[in-house]
């Protein structure tokens, strides 16, 4: 991967997802997330995994992004009397929550396999690999996923049949 | 090529011309002694600029040949003082839009108000970077062309709903809510139309779906997807999820003047108020472009004697029949209910998607053949009679009524 294209994403990954985290306003944050999704999607494309970068901006734009702004907007900030922290602890609270993220993160990382491992060589035909990886290597996660998904589908139509009568 | 193609040497070539325009400037400045990177970045702007243009051009025409359109379907004239039958009157609609004020509210997030506009055009031209205009003519060769389409219209959500957000209008946040929930609705069976052809072709990229609608059935018959059961059902699925993917009448409510004013482009004048024009059109072409490379054949000539016209011919014209059809759709049905909206995509659409995926791999167990048509036809026509009584039941439109002028 071209090492100019990897420090620009990078800036802008870092940037935006900074912004997602520090700006005031929650609609502005929520596009500054989006940005930052957008960022991976195009870090996943220059790597060479295209399907992987456009599922990435489908689910995560199409889907999830979305729907945040949506959650954004239909909880009013500014009306909310939620229990709050007094500024110092709540400084400190999120200090240890990220700190406590961070150390789970930088394990994992410093633990994985793949550290020591060589880059191999860039599939052919990645996509069709990948389908045929699904469809007989993880076929059962791939069916149990799909099982979820469908009762996660029949719990929404109730709630929301529920709610009606 | 035919043998037809020789005797007619003109469609001949034609058929490699742009290709042949391309190659021709790239080779009188490599003999000036352009250096290599430089040649690559004409080329790829080269290829930009073609289908900029083109598609462009099409807007500048479209916009004038819809007024026309529907100046014929409800008996007037249409456009008709600027230049020829009215054929300048997009020029001088342009002019009138460039040189408008440029409103911005002083509650507006500047912003994000700027930045909608822009934002929503960008989906249509980067789709048309992976459209097959014709025989190698694919401006960028992707693995995974289709996601892409489906990846970057996303945006199109994002952009309405900043321009709604962003306005601090109540209509404009209520028509840009409705925008969104109704792309959202309808982007689930366009996923799902497309995924059949994909589930038959076997491959995510746009050319090999053209290519897999080569050939003729019994030698006059063209191989089209549209031409098959799940094809038909499939196809009409996606176009009318496109009509309301691009916000077309008769699924035009977010913007339905009488309740919204304009929906989530009231606070826009000038050229911003164009951009969103701009971008409703390009969506219109680009969606109906995948539309002809997934079920129509995509640069396939109709009829095997007519393989003698240049294939990108072929494509074009294919996608100007749809838009003509939009138009006649727009001029002839109402605006639907907001409701009634929701409840065809969720309650009828996306189901019967579910069954044409379903279909199609029954076409593809059975041979593609007569035993196809016969096995794969019932999972589309027992859910669709089932469905149309359920809903039908307690429906009773009344004695149709005729009212003549006196």
């Amino acid at each position: 991967m071209n090492a100019t294209a990897y420090i620009l994403l990078g800036i802008l990954l870092i940037a935006s997802g900074t912004g997602a985290a520090v700006l005031r306003n929650p609609v502005h944050s929520g596009l500054s997330a989006v940005v930052a999704f957008v960022t991976l999607g195009m870090l996943h494309m220059a790597l060479g995994a295209q399907f992987i970068g456009f599922v990435q901006l489908l689910v995560y734009i199409g889907a999830v992004a979305i729907l945040a702004v949506f959650a954004i907007l239909l909880t009013r900030p500014e009306a909310s009397h939620l229990p709050c922290l007094r500024p110092l602890r709540r400084a400190v609270a999120g200090a240890v929550t990220a700190g406590l993220v961070l150390a789970a993160l930088l394990i994992a990382i410093f633990r994985s396999p793949s550290l020591n491992r060589e880059p191999g060589p860039v599939a052919e035909a990645p996509v069709a690999e990948i389908g045929e990886l699904l469809m007989t290597t993880h076929l059962l996660p791939l069916q149990t996923i799909g099982v979820l998904l469908t009762a996660a589908l029949i719990g929404a139509v109730l709630f929301a049949s529920t709610n009606h009568s | 090529m035919t043998a037809l193609s020789g005797t007619i040497p003109v469609f001949a070539s034609l058929e490699g011309a742009p290709i042949a325009l391309k190659a021709w400037i790239l080779g009188m400045l490599e003999n000036m002694g352009m250096p290599e990177p430089f040649l690559m970045l004409v080329s790829i702007q080269l290829s930009i600029l073609g289908f900029f243009s083109v598609f462009l051009l099409l807007f500048v025409l479209a916009s004038w040949f819809e007024r026309k359109i529907l100046a014929r379907i409800q008996n007037r004239r249409g456009p008709n003082r600027v230049g020829p039958a009215g054929l300048l009157q997009p020029i001088a609609d342009g002019i009138k839009m460039l040189t408008k004020e440029d409103i911005v509210p002083v509650a507006a997030d500047k912003v994000l108000h700027a930045c909608a506009p822009v934002l929503i055009i960008l989906p249509a031209f980067l789709a048309m970077a992976i459209l097959p205009y014709g025989k190698n003519m694919t401006p960028v060769e992707l693995e995974v062309g289709i996601l892409l389409f489906f990846a970057v219209s996303t945006a199109t959500e994002l952009a309405v709903f900043m321009a709604g957000w962003a306005s601090l209008n109540k209509f404009s946040m209520l028509g840009a809510m409705r925008a969104v929930a109704q792309i959202l609705s309808y982007e689930l069976p366009l996923i799902l139309a497309a995924t059949s052809v994909v589930m038959i072709t076997g491959s995510l990229s746009l050319t090999a779906m053209v290519e897999a609608q080569g050939g003729y059935l019994l030698g006059i018959l063209p191989n089209w997807h549209v031409f098959t059961p799940w094809g038909f059902a499939a196809f009409a699925m996606f176009f009318i999820s496109a009509l309301a993917e691009s916000n077309r009448t008769p699924f035009d409510l977010p913007e339905g003047e009488s309740e919204l004013v304009a929906g989530h482009m009231t606070e826009y004048s000038g050229f911003k108020y164009a951009l969103f024009f701009i971008s409703e059109y390009l969506g219109l072409y680009v969606v109906c472009g995948f539309a002809v490379a997934l079920f129509l054949g995509g640069w396939q000539a109709p009829l095997p004697f007519l393989t003698f016209i240049p294939s990108w011919i072929w494509f074009f014209a294919k996608i100007l029949c749809l838009v003509f059809v939009a138009m006649w759709i727009r001029g002839t049905f109402p605006r639907v209910r907001v409701d009634h909206l929701m409840n065809f995509a969720w309650k009828f659409v996306i189901p019967l998607g579910v069954m044409v995926l379903v279909s199609a791999a029954v076409w593809h167990l059975a041979g593609r053949g007569p035993l196809g048509w016969i096995l794969s036809l019932p999972p589309l026509l027992i859910p669709y009679w089932l469905m149309a009584r359920a809903y039908g039941r307690n429906y009773d439109a009344g004695g149709r009524v005729y009212r003549f002028a006196e």
